[in-house]
């Protein structure tokens, strides 16, 4: 490993080795009430979908038509930031750098490359969307 | 603490598109730009600034609706802010083909799935695939259209692996004339090692 003295930036690149973080409870073992803030919060593979009452049923067709204008576009957005810069607001006020990889359907996730953490920079990491506040990047 | 922004649903959501607001997340985080979507799974707010007017680009910030305390409509945006909204992710659009390219185009693409034992029919300006999967000028793999994504994922990449024909009505100068056949492998060999000449410039959004 390179020591060069007294330069406290160059730190900030140096590669670290995969960081395995907890995992939250099985979701599928006893005794773990699925309305815990720990299970909502570590558990969560989905978001579930809105439910439409009944009054409805007229507006449904424009709801689904809006719906999928604003899906569209955003997908479209997400496929422009891949492979792009992005920094990301957290809690915190944690904020950190990375190349965007992908999201995942429900946008739980975000898959980044090259994190640069105070730590060091992690070549490949899994961003979990419920501790980002904000990202943005430039088009 | 979330406030309703999530729970608002798309008939809501659509009706902020499109205009300036100012959004506050988070503990004390605020935004401001315009509202290019909301994305309805996770009520994300994607918010576009444009930099420069002459030089172009933007800066574009995307707020997680789980963060979201409060959004305020600032302004409405004017046609030509819209247009410019609307346009900016929309993948760049190769220039219109003129008909008889386009006859052209799609008899190749018709001739690749055939020999490649696929289906097809010819339904007008379209083709219809395996009676599932449609696709439209200009006959590319982003232009197939199907319900069925085994069948879909399998067409684009059969188009995608489509090899650049020759030109046969083309302006480039008399040796690429079809007349010599044996010369134009070697030829296409020869210009892949060098820059693409111009008449080339139009097969490359194809590849």
């Amino acid at each position: 490993m390179l020591i060069t003295g007294g330069n406290k930036r160059l730190n900030m690149a140096t590669p670290v080795s995969v960081l395995r973080l907890p995992k939250g409870p099985d979701p599928n073992s006893r005794g773990f009430d699925p309305k815990s803030p720990r299970f909502i919060a570590l558990c969560r593979t989905s978001i579930p979908t809105s439910a439409v009452s009944e009054a409805d049923v007229e507006q449904l067709p424009k709801e689904q038509h809006a719906r999928s204008v604003l899906r569209e576009s955003f997908l479209r957005c997400l496929l422009s930031v891949t492979n792009k810069k992005v920094q990301f607001h957290m809690y915190e006020r944690v904020k950190v750098e990375a190349t965007f990889g992908a999201s995942d359907i429900d946008v739980m996730n975000f898959q980044v490359s090259d994190l640069h953490t105070p730590i060091g920079v992690q070549k490949e990491a899994l961003i979990r969307c419920q501790d980002v506040i904000s990202f943005s990047f430039d088009a | 603490m979330q406030c309703g922004w999530s729970l608002l649903g798309p008939l809501q959501w659509i009706r902020y598109v499109n205009k300036q607001v100012k959004v506050k997340a988070g503990k004390d985080e605020e935004h401001r730009g315009w509202l290019l979507t909301v994305d309805p799974v996770s009520a994300s707010l994607v918010l576009v600034n444009f930099l420069d007017q002459d030089v172009g680009g933007a800066s574009v910030q995307v707020v997680m609706g789980h963060a979201v305390q409060e959004v305020q409509v600032l302004q409405e945006a004017d046609q030509e802010t819209t247009e410019r909204l609307q346009s900016s992710f929309l993948p760049p659009r190769s220039r219109p083909l003129a008909p008889e390219q386009l006859h052209q185009r799609r008899a190749g693409v018709r001739r690749w799935l055939e020999q490649n034992r696929v289906p097809v029919q010819e339904d007008g300006e379209e083709l219809l695939v395996a009676g599932a999967l449609t696709i439209t000028a200009p006959y590319g793999p982003e232009d197939c259209c199907s319900s069925n994504q085994i069948i879909l994922d399998r067409v684009q990449r059969l188009i995608q692996s489509q090899p650049a024909e020759p030109p046969i009505h083309s302006t480039a100068p008399p040796n690429h004339s079809a007349a010599l056949p044996a010369d134009q492998p070697i030829q296409r060999l020869i210009q892949s090692h060098t820059a693409p000449p111009a008449d080339q410039s139009e097969r490359s959004s194809c590849d």
